[in-house]
């Protein structure tokens, strides 16, 4: 197929792309900036479900829980514990992480349906128990976050915010599409084409799926905590299957399985509730339509779209380097043979 | 509260769940998708009660038809314009349809409505009755008769209408049924139909015990589902007695335990069962063909 973008051009898309971003805070004023940081939390919080939903195959309601309990982990640790906000960060990706991969236990037996039903349960549970244990987590009065410190730094104007989660997202988005490449990320998509084929082929089907959800709950616990860091006030609400419809819609109108599919998804999202701001009737008829009109007609969302006129590369699981490798030893085999 | 007056509650609402298990189990056995959209048509059911009661003033057995009615081509249209043209595609694809669906119609409804709770008059007065000692609402008794009417009448299409046993050849396999001249496409459709129709007969039955607005649908879907995956998702019967089960279960740890821990009963009710027996009490086990 013809190729628009040289592959030169490709190989340097990412760090240009990262260094442009730096200078984002340049055009922005309060509100804008405060869109933006909502963006990135969004598109940590999209990556992590793409991981489960669109790599590994697996429907679940959970996500949403995952990044209440990150966020009110992060939030509880900083402003009740005084535990400095570096720390609480990680900590709350990891609390996320553990009840993920110990929630997942049961599930593992279970298929299709029934894990989408034992995780909305599990969903409904979490919520209500920020709602119900008001000894640790104050209840429905939520909790404020106000300006962290950071290694000393104050972190307390959207900008200053910026760049935390900036660099938090750049690092995140690396280590997803390592994953990806990795034997891991394989085992995903092998488990979400075939579970017997996979398990056939020598993939460990229940030790897979508690990767692809422990890892999930980590973006999503690590996005909680930037989402509490960004807003500055939670409460258990916010976490419901309101916000679960947000993070479907970023994933499947960004693309499932693709990672730039959620960045873009996470763009289109974030901004579009801010643009019918107050309107929460206008919002749920525009996303669950948008929702249906994706899944029926484009069902590899807009990074589908962009793959097909060579926008986008097509994400190959692969270690890097494998091209080159697969070349060499063409290479070697032809000369191999000119040499007989 | 004693237990009897306890159990006849929950026998009452445990005939709601039971509804909304049954109209889960039709559209899962016959399309193998759970639909996630259901707790809104339960709750455009009590909205269009609504409509007919309170701003149509229709008399309260018309506005009960008409919300019925109404429903049921809703969800034959449904069928025809959003799941025809999916109906072959994975598990994931059908399932998000009816997420996307959920939101949209939830919307739907808040646009004109808002947030607001509305009330809804029950069927009779609601003076209490008292029986041996058992007090007992008049319109809890009013849903158990009704639920149970209609269960019957489902047993008995299925079992001896020829459009019933279409629908249970279709479940058991669609090509074989295809094959022997059922017009599968018929069967879905009136499969839809039915569910929607099953769903706003609890809505309208509902409406006035738990209100009248946008997100009334939640709840109701996750006890419908507790009550489904209890008794296996495959089973109509397995569905009537398992919501039966949801309700009694709920009113007993309501009344003897705490009431904040009624709303999430049907929660711990699901993981219990999907941990110690996930095919329910009455499903088959699933068997996967390679």
């Amino acid at each position: 197929m013809r190729d628009p973008v040289p592959p030169a051009w490709r190989r340097y898309a990412e760090p240009v792309f990262l260094f442009a971003l730096l200078f984002v805070p340049l055009l922005t004023d309060k509100y804008t900036q405060y869109v933006c940081n909502l963006v990135l939390v969004y598109a940590l919080v999209g990556i992590g479900l793409n991981l489960l939903l669109g790599y590994a195959g697996q429907f679940a309601f959970a996500h949403a829980a995952f990044m209440g309990i990150g966020a009110y982990s992060a939030a509880l640790l900083t402003t009740r514990l005084g535990v400095p906000f570096w720390i609480s960060l990680p900590a709350a990706g990891a609390i996320a992480m553990i009840i993920g991969a110990i929630a997942v236990l049961p599930a593992l037996r279970m298929k299709r349906v029934y894990l989408a039903l034992a995780t909305i349960a599990f969903a409904e549970l979490v919520t209500w128990g920020l709602v119900h244990w008001k000894a640790v987590t104050l209840g429905t009065d939520g909790v404020d976050l106000k300006a962290p410190y950071f290694f000393g730094w104050r972190i307390g104007s959207d900008n200053t915010k910026y760049f935390v989660l900036l660099a938090v997202a750049a690092i995140m988005y690396l280590f997803a599409k390592r994953i990806l490449q990795s034997k891991i990320g394989r085992a995903f998509v092998a488990i979400r084409e075939n579970e017997i084929v996979a398990q056939c082929n020598g993939i460990d089907v229940a030790r897979t799926k508690t990767i692809a959800f422990a890892l999930s709950a980590f973006y999503a616990g690590i996005g909680g905590a930037l989402f509490a860091l960004t807003l500055g006030f939670i409460v258990p609400d916010g976490f419901g299957l309101g916000q679960i419809a947000l993070h479907f819609s970023i994933v499947v109108i960004g693309g499932l399985a693709s990672l730039p599919g959620s960045l873009i998804g996470a763009v289109l999202v974030t901004i579009l509730p801010e643009a019918l701001r107050g309107l929460q009737g206008v919002q749920e008829l525009v996303y669950g339509l948008t929702l249906m009109l994706f899944i029926l007609f484009m069902p590899s969302g807009i990074a589908g779209l962009l793959r097909k006129y060579g926008l986008l590369p097509r994400e190959i699981l692969a270690a890097p380097g494998w091209r080159e490798q697969a070349a060499e030893r063409r290479h070697a085999g032809a000369s191999a043979k000119a040499a007989e | 509260m004693d237990i009897a007056t306890l159990l006849l509650a929950g026998i009452a609402k445990g005939s709601l769940y039971a509804l909304a298990a049954l109209a889960l189990v039709l559209i899962y056995k016959t399309q193998d998708v759970v639909n996630f959209a259901f707790g809104e048509i339960f709750m455009f059911g009590a909205f269009s009660g609504y409509i007919s009661l309170k701003i149509l003033t229709l008399p309260y057995w018309l506005s009960f038809v008409l919300a019925v009615v109404t429903i049921g081509f809703f969800g034959a249209l449904i069928e025809r314009v959003a799941f025809r043209r999916v109906a072959h595609m994975p598990h994931l694809t059908l399932a998000m349809v009816t997420v996307g669906l959920s939101f949209a119609m939830k919307g739907a409804a808040r646009i004109p409505f808002g947030s607001d709770i509305y009330t809804f008059p029950p069927i009779f007065p609601d003076e209490p009755i008292r029986m041996a000692g058992v007090v007992v609402a008049p319109q809890g008794l009013a849903t158990i008769v009704v639920a149970v009417a209609v269960t019957g009448a489902f047993f008995l299409f299925f079992r001896r209408s020829s459009l019933g046993k279409q629908m249970r050849a279709t479940q058991q396999n669609m090509t074989g049924a295809r094959l022997v001249g059922v017009n599968v496409n018929k069967v879905f459709s009136v499969t839809w139909a039915l569910s929607a129709a099953v769903g706003a007969v609890a809505g309208v039955l509902a409406a006035p015990s738990v209100l009248v607005y946008p997100d009334m649908g939640v709840t109701f879907l996750l006890k419908g589902f507790a009550a489904a995956v209890l008794g296996g998702l495959d089973s109509v019967p397995g569905a009537i007695v398992g919501g039966f089960l949801v309700g009694i279960i709920e009113m007993l740890v309501g009344g003897l335990v705490s009431t904040a821990f009624q709303d999430v009963s049907a929660f711990f009710i699901i993981m219990l069962v999907l941990f110690l027996k996930p095919d329910g009490l009455f499903g088959v086990r699933a068997m996967s063909r390679v």
